[in-house]
């Protein structure tokens, strides 16, 4: 490619962090009208290194050079003025506040130099959404849109901007395959129009799909650039992790036994829950597949008593439960790991001691008085030994810990409670390869201990990988059930649109 | 269902406690009326008075005997609710217009002059006929006068009470300039005049005892109430003016204050409450470096009113002073003459207070109201007060035909 | 906890290793986190100079004694910042106890006796009936709070007023008229402001016995939130009571109680209070709640939610009585000391919020 298509070029960026050095002499260049996969591991530093183009930090040594002219953007802002947006991973939007308010925000049109002008604001937010083809009402409020929506408005955003370089971080970690189809159409137009895209992500087979070109990085090093049609899984995993990957998914040793959880007729009372029932034997690994909003996190958190069931009835080992509240759940031996992480899973100023052991206090209790320091830090040694967490200390805060190793303090939180069903929601998203792989062989050692595993995932091959049998839902219900072993992706989709 | 039936028993419960409310302040028994001294029933006054009011004849019946009260609606705006002394005055005026049958209502202005001047609009457009204020902002002209005009809209008389509203040597801007307005109070420096002139003549006559490390001179400290207040203000300069007057005429050198680097040379109530905590803690803290000891000793405390000196005696008991035989006193003053002053006075705790009669601010108050009602003005309302010979003295200020002061008295003891 | 010599070994060869650019930052870094007591030493120090008296054992005495009738309530109000909230009720809820406790254990000779009839009441009842009281207070406060998800600012103004209305009623009632309640009984003020210590040590330390009770209360108040179920469950309602919820906390339950144990602390504060000042009137424990909060926020119980520590309110309460004794040592005039006291919180406070910015 010649050299007068270089859009963005990122030469020698060092940054460093008291105790870490994140970035050390990372480059990436980024050619006019390519999609651009940046990869690594959590902890690789593609988020750091994004956030030196974007000046949210501020670099220690290199240059960036934005159509050959030297840059130094100080905030996001400055960024997008002069061509370069970001779509986050993790959306920061004024939930409170309209679609088309939050994409105009902090550049609202003017009438006069003081009134906003609502009108062409009206205008111009429906020219973008008919043109990237957006099905959102402008004067919706954010917070009543789901995730994947309000994904959708954050890149209207960056194209309302003109960019020329669109950044997007880990886009369809919260999508289902319909709505990524429609991402990569948008992106596909946008890669046509000559701008550049730098597209990070975990998803291998996505990034082999969409890019032209990949960038690897690993301990904040760059590691190589490639063309995309050259690569595949395996070379990129070697690329990222250093090592061979033999497997996605370790080997299924577990073997279900009599049925444990029977549910029956399960009906939300405040959300779309319609007469939801399935079992689950000991040992087995069920998974819940289906689009966004098909109810499958619901099921799991009707049956863990934080969402209000209107009917129905739980019955462990043959005897109901009532499960009115998490309390009595975690009684009953059930465990949840929520989706969002950072809203209902982290206590993020806390250490990593506190994490784990909150729901298993009762252990701990020392003549029914006080809680026994010693039998904390041993149960907490055990949850990082065991899960291989990457922590300087006990007592190190677990929001300085990366995602995945987060979702390990989680886990080993649970696996404390000694819980007989093992409720998994998503619990491998914005998670690395490496990390991920690890999860999957937790899971699997729990059925093997004979804990029955009810696992969300949006990630299809994941599902087929690790469960056992898979309850495909569909607009509240369940739409069929599945063999993991003999069932294609096809058959599942099929089902996920019955009741759409 | 459950949740509509607690409202309707929120909402239930929160109406008696109104109901409740209403009734225990409503000591009358009519409807109110809208315009000021229009009753035509013979003007009264306590025995003795000779009253010659245009409203009415003058007559020799007792107090509250004949008058008319049922077109009376009587507003009494109280600065704060917490304040020791004027709840005394609060209980005692209540008790004569309860009896009386006289409609009423108290409101609390809780320190606050938007509060009381909300209060009082409240009152007007609700049909209250006479005002009693007890101004927040003690001499704060613009807030009397904004009270004045509003209730002169009305047609209703306002008589404020205990807490001035002229600033110092403005006297009569304002009551001489209103036809509708009257004041009953103390005069406000004269507290301080005969606290100091009480302290001086104390310190004279046990001179030598008192002065601790025999330096020749009494250092002292001063507790004021709050920033800002004209008693305040007054109490703290004569208190300590007046005694040094006392001294120099006897031939000993004037007080000292115990910090010399402090120039103020009181120590204030942050929060402007005049409250005890206050005083202990600052107490407290003096005693922690002023010592017998150190022969730096406090010798004398000056308190703006009786709950900062209890508040002084408190501290000086925790350090083993003020604990009657055998140990040291150390004199403490304050104003007020609350019960609490008269039994450590008794005790032998506290040394002396000054006396304002709670009970004398309320027939004052309540001899005026009658005044009014009976069709009176202010001025001549006033002036029947100041004639009046009940066991109280009070008396007409100079220049100023609607003021009428209450006498202070010094108290050490029954 | 570490062992600090090992601790401050790891830190000196960490600094040892570092270039010149870190160690710049690696001092300011040090220097910012230990901003409290830099302030506390550089203020005692001035104080010092200026007033040698500030350091002799008198006033130090006074100084601790200060602290411990303040702290209770702080380590009271401190639970309710832990959950992101506050308490506006407390210094009322104090005057309310104050009046109760003083009420009923008046001397028998006194001439202004609330209760005419009163016979001499154990004081541990009194105090049982005070911390009844107050946890009454804090139960509604916690109810209102937890139940229907109102802010404690709110919800706490409101019972403030509340409280306040009956204490005004309770000191106009029995003939009282709104006098101030004083003639204790001396059993109650020697076992409060008397000294066991003084006599333990012949006259030597003349530490009145409520430093004792707040050293219980603050032993016992550690226990509550290091080493209890309950204690952790706090800390993780106030980090994210979401998260809270999922875990198999009782986030109800938690918040009342938090507001509960912080009326009960208001309520041993009252009944201290009474004896401590002696002379109680409805303004009694007035605006106390405003320095118990910025001792908490200084001491780094921080408004995010979920962090801080006992020893930091200690500290926290420890440097407001520093500032208020210091400035009379100082003769400050009382308007300067407003405008001293502000900055020191403010920049205390500020300070202490670094921590919980993102870092560029």
């Amino acid at each position: 490619m010649a050299e007068s298509d270089v859009l963005l070029e990122m030469k020698d960026i060092s940054k460093s962090f008291p105790g870490v050095k994140a970035l050390d002499h990372a480059q990436l260049t980024v050619h006019r009208g390519t999609v651009h996969a940046l990869m690594g591991e959590n902890g690789a530093g593609k988020s750091t290194l994004m956030k030196c183009l974007f000046g949210i930090y501020y670099k220690d040594e290199g240059s960036v050079l934005l159509e050959g002219k030297e840059v130094n953007f100080k905030s996001s802002k400055e960024a997008m003025e002069n061509g370069v947006a970001m779509v986050h991973q993790e959306l920061n939007q004024a939930l409170k506040r309209s679609v088309m308010d939050n994409l105009w925000l902090g550049r609202y049109p003017l009438t006069g130099g003081i009134m906003v002008n609502e009108k062409k604001m009206l205008e111009d937010t429906n020219a973008i959404f008919e043109e990237l083809k957006i099905d959102v009402d402008p004067h919706q409020k954010m917070s009543e849109l789901p995730v994947s929506k309000r994904q959708m408005v954050e890149i209207a955003k960056a194209v309302s901007y003109n960019s020329k370089i669109i950044v997007f971080d880990e886009p369809t970690s919260s999508l289902t395959e319909q709505e990524v189809e429609h991402l990569f159409w948008i992106i596909d137009m946008l890669r046509d129009r000559g701008c550049g895209i730098i597209y990070i992500s975990h998803k291998m087979a996505e990034i082999l799909r969409i890019s032209d070109e990949v960038t690897v990085m690993r301990d904040g090093q760059w590691i190589a650039t490639k063309p995309a049609a050259e690569l595949d899984n395996n070379a990129l995993i070697k690329l990222m992790v250093g090592r061979e990957l033999s497997n996605q998914f370790p080997p299924k040793t577990n073997k279900p036994g009599e049925v444990l959880l029977e549910v029956e007729g399960l009906t939300g009372q405040y959300n779309q829950l319609k007469d939801v029932s399935f079992n689950a034997r000991k040992g087995e690994i069920v998974g819940l597949a289906g689009l966004d909003g098909s109810g499958r996190t619901e099921t799991l958190e009707s049956i863990f008593g934080i969402a209000t069931r209107h009917s129905g009835t739980i019955k462990l080992e043959g005897k109901e439960v009532s499960n009115k509240n998490s309390r009595q759940s975690l009684k009953a031996g059930f465990a949840l790991l929520t989706e969002e992480r950072r809203a209902t899973g982290i206590f993020g100023i806390r250490d990593i001691k506190d994490n784990t052991v909150i729901s298993s206090l009762k252990r701990h209790l020392k003549h029914g008085m006080w809680l026994s320091e010693a039998s904390m830090r041993k149960d907490t040694q055990w949850g990082i030994d065991t899960l291989k967490t990457k922590t300087p200390s006990q007592e190190t805060k677990i929001r300085a810990l990366s995602g995945g190793n987060q979702q390990k303090v989680i886990f080993a939180r649970w696996l404390l409670t000694d819980p007989k069903v093992l409720l998994l929601d998503e619990p491998t998203r914005g998670i690395d390869v490496g990390a991920k792989y690890e999860i999957y062989q937790l899971i699997i050692d729990q059925a093997n201990a004979g804990t029955t595993v009810v696992m969300v995932s949006s990630e299809m091959a994941e599902l087929l990988g690790v469960c056992d049998r898979i309850i495909v839902m569909s607009g509240g219900r369940v739409a069929g059930e599945v063999n993991a072993s003999t069932t294609t992706q096809e058959e599942i989709l099929t089902l996920a649109a019955k009741y759409v | 269902m459950k949740k509509i039936l607690a409202l309707i028993l929120a909402l239930a419960m929160v109406f008696c406690l109104a109901a409740c409310g209403g009734s225990s302040d409503d000591g009358g028994s009519s409807s109110s009326g809208t315009s000021s001294g229009s009753s035509t029933s013979e003007a009264e006054s306590s025995t003795g008075s000779d009253s010659e009011d245009e409203g009415g004849d003058s007559g020799e019946a007792t107090e509250g005997g004949d008058v008319d009260y049922s077109d009376l609606n009587v507003g009494i705006f109280w600065y704060s609710f917490s304040d020791t002394f004027l709840s005394t005055v609060r209980a005692s005026l209540d008790d004569l217009l309860d009896e009386a049958g006289i409609t009423y209502t108290d409101y609390d202005g809780n320190g606050s002059q938007t509060t009381q001047n909300e209060s009082i609009t409240t009152a007007l457009t609700n049909g209250c006929n006479l005002l009693l204020v007890n101004l927040v902002e003690s001499g704060s002209e613009d807030a009397a006068q904004s009270i004045i005009e509003e209730a002169a809209g009305y047609g209703v008389n306002v008589i404020f009470y205990n807490r001035t509203i002229e600033a110092d040597g403005n006297e009569g801007a304002l009551l001489n300039a209103y036809d509708n307005v009257g004041f009953l109070g103390t005069d406000a420096p004269e507290a301080g005049h005969i606290q100091g002139q009480m302290i001086g003549e104390y310190l004279v006559a046990n001179y030598d005892s008192l002065d601790l490390n025999g330096d020749g001179v009494i250092s002292y400290a001063m507790m004021k109430g709050q920033e800002g207040n004209a008693e305040a203000i007054y109490r703290t300069q004569y208190g300590v003016e007046d005694a040094n007057a006392v001294l120099v005429e006897a031939g000993y050198p004037e007080l000292e204050y115990f910090d010399s680097s402090n120039t103020a040379l009181y120590q204030v109530d942050a929060n402007g409450a005049w409250s005890a905590s206050a005083a202990t803690e600052f107490m407290q803290t003096n005693l922690s470096q002023y010592s017998e000891a150190n022969g730096n000793m406090i010798e004398l405390v000056i308190c703006n009113n009786d709950d900062m000196a209890a508040g002084v005696v408190t501290a000086l008991q925790a350090a083993g002073y003020n604990n009657g035989e055998g140990t040291t006193t150390i004199p403490v003053f304050g104003v007020d003459a609350t019960d609490t002053a008269k039994e450590l006075i008794a005790n032998g705790y506290m040394t002396g207070t000054v006396s304002q009669s709670n009970t004398g601010y309320a027939y004052g108050l309540k001899f005026m109201i009658d005044q009014l009602a009976s069709g009176a003005t202010p001025t001549e309302a006033a002036a029947a007060l100041a004639e009046d010979t009940s066991d109280y003295t009070f008396t007409l200020a100079e220049d100023i035909a609607c003021k009428v002061y209450m006498a202070y008295s010094s108290y050490t003891g029954e | 906890m570490n062992n600090p010599v090992k601790s401050l070994r790891q830190t000196s060869e960490r600094y040892k290793a570092m270039d010149g650019k870190d160690r710049r930052g690696f001092i300011v870094d040090t220097v910012l986190n230990n901003a409290i007591y830099i302030i506390l030493i550089v203020f005692v120090i001035f104080t010092y100079t200026r007033n040698p008296n500030i350091v002799s054992g008198s006033s130090i005495i006074n100084i601790i004694s200060l602290t411990a009738a303040n702290l209770p309530m702080a380590l009271g109000i401190g639970g309710c910042i832990v959950l992101t909230g506050t308490d506006l009720s407390a210094g009322r809820t104090v005057g309310l106890t104050a009046a109760i406790s003083a009420t009923l254990l008046q001397s028998l000779t006194t001439t202004n006796k609330f209760y005419d009839n009163l016979g001499e009441v154990p004081l541990l009842l009194v105090l049982l009936i005070a911390l009844l009281v107050g946890g009454l207070v804090g139960l509604v406060n916690g109810f209102f709070v937890a139940r229907f998800q109102l802010h404690p600012f709110i919800v706490t103004l409101a019972t403030q007023l509340i409280v306040y209305g009956i204490c005004l009623l309770y000191y106009m009632s029995h003939d009282n008229n709104g006098q101030s309640i004083s003639g204790l009984s001396d059993t109650y003020k020697n076992a409060i402001t008397g000294s066991v210590i003084s006599k333990l040590t012949g006259g030597a330390l003349v530490i009145p016995n409520y430093v004792i009770y707040a050293v219980i209360v603050l032993l016992i108040m550690w226990f509550i939130w290091n080493k209890t179920t309950f204690g952790k469950n706090m800390f993780a309602v106030g980090s994210n009571a979401e998260a809270a919820n999922v875990s198999g906390v009782n986030v109800f339950f938690t918040t009342m109680m938090v507001h509960t144990l912080a009326g009960i602390t208001y309520g041993y504060t009252g009944f201290i209070e009474a004896a401590r000042i002696g002379s109680n009137t409805a303004n009694t424990g007035l605006n106390y709640e405003s320095d118990a909060i910025a001792a908490c926020v200084i001491g780094g119980v921080s408004f995010v939610g979920g962090t801080g520590t006992i020893g930091g309110v200690v500290l926290g309460v420890f440097l407001l009585r520093i500032i208020f004794v210091g400035l009379n040592f100082l003769s400050v005039s009382g308007n300067m000391q407003y405008i001293i006291k502000g900055a020191i919180i403010l920049l205390a406070c500020s300070i202490d919020m670094r921590k919980y910015l993102t870092r560029k």
